[in-house]
């Protein structure tokens, strides 16, 4: 049964809290965390919010934008600046979850949830953590597929804006809206000369975290920006992926229909 | 385990409500503050019939501890609902028959507050997307989107009258 819920209004008093508190629980929105803790979860003892801590925010400079870890997906739809994510997080839940939900906490919500995860890959974010006496900066590609300290807080992403046009995003899930995801692909892709100059992807609902698609990537550099390259590049996903069954789809139909929605994502068709 | 005192402004009255530690705001309406037109339905965000606006954004208060949302303002079904009758929103839905059974429906009408409130004029589709995280179970869909569109319609006229 939980013993404590606190809401610090710092970060040092979050990393005091997280030391002194046994079996504590970090909490930002709230949409992945309580719904444990409504059906009766024995997993922690203590809630600390971050939802005071000074993490919310949106600063864009030289092209460059720095999200704090506690803001919230209506808010990062809300930033001009980042009008080209519009589309991708409309797929993700709903309005009301969306003011909620927060870009740090969603690096730690299980697939098939976790588009935006995909999305960060994709546009190589970084993620600053803090454990209370060092920081260090990690990609998020790395972050996603690794476990935090117990004291680890992620305080902010970063990123450079894509040009436009660049970005690119399908998800595939049950229903047009509020769905987890059956796969998600998020990419950035340049073109010069004809050919891509360079490219990432991510891929979300496809493995155990969300995962960078390094074949596909391999095999579309250098090549034209076409239906035919992206098919053959994107033939190549089933190095990248491990698929799950769940209630939304088998593994057999994500491995499938994953290079479909990567070709689809690549050049629209 | 230390019980606290959290301070909410709800439908505009300031209250100070007594909690234990992870107390949902959905159990703190309902169970202290009396007002049951916020309905349970999944506690895990999934249907949201316990949609209520925090600070003028909806949200679903089965996913609030309480204790994290000292001195916000919170505004129910029941704050909507002016003394005398019916707000425009309420009036939308009963007259075009947007309730079956009715468990959905506060939830629906404050999804719908959250949306003309950013939103006065929306389209079809921005209905949609609004009630997207709403369950119906009785699936009476389209006629709760036709009631949030001639809701935004009743409510712009009644803005229009009052500025005439």
């Amino acid at each position: 049964m939980l013993q404590t819920v606190a809401t610090p209004g710092s970060l040092p008093e979050t990393h005091a809290l997280l030391s002194k508190l046994d079996g504590a629980r970090l909490i930002a929105g709230g949409t992945a965390v309580m719904p444990t803790l409504n059906a009766g979860t024995d997993e922690f003892s203590s809630l600390v919010s971050l939802r005071a801590a000074g993490l919310s925010g949106i600063v864009v400079k030289d092209g460059v934008v720095t999200i704090g870890a506690a803001t919230t997906m209506t808010e990062l739809a809300d930033e001009p600046a980042l009008a080209f994510l519009q589309s991708a997080l409309e797929t993700i839940a709903s309005p009301t979850i969306r003011n909620m939900a927060t870009i740090g906490g969603n690096l730690f919500v299980k697939q098939p949830y976790g588009d935006l995860s995909a999305c960060l890959i994709a546009l190589g974010a970084t993620a600053t953590v803090s454990d209370g006496t060092a920081t260090r900066i990690e990609p998020v590609e790395k972050l996603v597929a690794s476990r935090l300290g117990p004291k680890d807080i992620v305080t902010q992403l970063a990123f450079s804006i894509p040009s436009p046009g660049s970005f690119k995003f399908v998800k595939a899930g049950r229903k047009a809206l509020n769905a987890a995801a059956i796969v998600t692909v998020a990419a950035v892709v340049s073109v010069s000369d004809g050919v891509v100059s360079q490219c990432r992807i991510g891929l979300g609902g496809v493995a155990e975290c969300a995962v960078r698609a390094r074949s596909v990537e391999e095999a579309l550099t250098g090549n034209p920006l076409d239906r035919t390259h992206a098919e053959q590049a994107a033939a190549k996903a089933d190095r990248d992926i491990e698929p799950f069954d769940d209630s939304h789809a088998s593994a057999w139909y994500r491995a499938r229909v994953t290079p479909v929605h990567i070709r689809r994502a690549l050049v629209g068709e | 385990m230390k019980h606290s005192v959290v301070a909410l402004t709800v439908n505009g009255a300031e209250r100070q409500v007594l909690v234990a530690p992870g107390t949902t705001l959905l159990d703190a309406l309902r169970e202290s503050q009396g007002l049951t037109g916020t309905r349970r339905g999944c506690d895990q965000g999934a249907c949201g019939a316990c949609t209520v606006l925090v600070d003028g954004k909806t949200m679903m208060s089965c996913l609030l501890p309480v204790e994290t949302i000292d001195g916000a303002t919170i505004d129910t079904i029941e704050g909507l609902t002016p003394m005398e009758g019916l707000h425009p929103i309420q009036e939308a839905f009963l007259e075009g028959f947007a309730t079956q059974c009715g468990f959905c429906t506060s939830g629906m009408i404050m999804a719908t507050a959250g949306l003309l409130a950013r939103n006065p004029d929306p389209s079809r589709e921005d209905a949609v997307r609004a009630i997207s995280g709403n369950i119906c179970r009785c699936t009476g869909y389209e006629a709760i989107i036709d009631a949030v569109l001639d809701a935004a319609a009743r409510m712009r006229a009644a803005k229009r009258d009052k500025a005439a």
